[in-house]
């Protein structure tokens, strides 16, 4: 009856917690425009970024800084998952083969995830979305064909490659930015060259901000299943 | 085009009515994979009616076409998926050993699986198409 105790101080304490989050919650003004700095970028978005998605531009130009750590932070979670299960020799150990009409379906699905997520995130300054959700969408695929096939493996080589360069095309830009503008992640293609500026609302506008998410959706997709990847292998013994 | 939101609006109402079976059936049907049948095959139409059904609703309110186009591919790639799922799904129960229901008369994929086990046994259920298995 320990276990009886636990929960219902469990319980209570979790019941106190809500009831103080929702006490400050209370004082907290829904539906009224208490909007300071949020009025400057709904106004200024479109003439100072040229993206139509305001999330985006906030995310990718105002406050690249913070796009850049979460970028970051995906890297060490996938070097922190391949470290902890890091072994000499590790294979695929899955037992049974999907059947028919799963390999089949994945084949034939295969391409069109990785064309829906390549379209989330070059699109990133036009619809919602971006790279992470693209990425994510991508790896998705990839998850896809390691569920239905025994012994799938990504490209290694390969996705190890796009993923530094696609982190070190990331700084660059914005090292870019700061040679040309005077300051790290300084929106060059936009601010400078006013490169697509007659275009806004179309493909090809938005200033940097659909090559950062370029390089972040190849970055997040190559990431996420390299961790799959590491998570489905298992030590062999020999 | 108000015939066009008509039509849209009797194909979501159609949908919807197919979501509430298909919830109805995950209810009273007394096995996985009875339920599996209903909720699956009713869900999928229902999707099919009510996105179908929205694209057309939007072009007869005066939208663009492009919410029917998108609204059809959206449907077209349930139609495709929501099988495979279901599928997997049903495999996975079976394997794993959950029984039908105690009023299910014949099990032929369990006769299909011994026949392979031990070849010469049983040749009298030698006449299932090939699965692969």
């Amino acid at each position: 009856m320990v276990s009886l105790l636990k929960r219902s101080l469990a319980i209570i304490s979790i019941l106190i917690i809500g009831y103080w989050l929702a006490q400050g919650l209370a004082g907290v003004p829904f539906g009224q425009d208490k909007m300071l700095v949020g009025h400057y970028y709904l106004q200024h978005v479109k003439e100072q970024t040229g993206a139509v998605n305001a999330v985006t531009a906030i995310v990718v130009n105002y406050r690249g800084f913070d796009t850049l750590g979460e970028v970051t932070v995906l890297f060490i979670a996938s070097t922190g998952v391949g470290a902890l299960l890091w072994r000499k020799k590790r294979e695929r150990t899955a037992k049974t083969e999907g059947s028919v009409v799963l390999t089949t379906g994945v084949e034939l699905l295969f391409p069109f995830i990785v064309m829906f997520g390549s379209y989330i995130f070059i699109h990133g300054h036009l619809t919602p979305g971006g790279g992470f959700p693209g990425g994510a969408t991508i790896a998705t695929a990839f998850l896809l064909l390691y569920m239905a096939f025994i012994s799938y493996e990504i490209p290694h080589r390969l996705f190890e490659n796009l993923e530094g360069i696609a982190g070190m095309s990331y700084v660059l830009v914005g090292l870019i930015g700061l040679a040309i503008g005077g300051y790290f992640l300084f929106d060059w293609i936009w601010q400078t060259w006013h490169w697509g500026t007659s275009n806004l609302g179309r493909l090809f506008s938005g200033g940097f901000i659909p090559v950062i998410y370029t390089i972040i959706g190849i970055k997040v997709g190559t990431e996420l299943s390299g961790i799959v990847d590491n998570m489905l292998k298992e030590e062999v013994g020999e | 085009m108000n015939a066009l939101a008509a039509l849209g609006e009797a194909l979501v109402l159609i949908g919807t009515f197919f979501y509430f079976l298909s919830a109805l059936g995950l209810i009273r049907m007394p096995d996985v994979y009875n339920r599996m049948q209903t909720s699956t095959k009713s869900a999928t139409l229902g999707s099919l009616g009510v996105l179908v059904g929205t694209g057309l609703w939007a072009v007869g309110d005066g939208l663009s076409w492009a919410w029917f186009v998108k609204a059809t591919v959206i449907a077209v790639f349930l139609l495709l998926t929501n099988p495979i799922s279901a599928h997997a799904l049903i495999r996975a129960a079976y394997k794993s050993g959950i029984p039908l229901w105690q009023g299910s008369v014949v099990d032929k994929y369990r006769e299909h699986i011994e026949a392979k086990a031990s070849p010469g046994a049983a040749e009298s259920e030698s006449t299932e198409e090939g699965g692969e298995e």
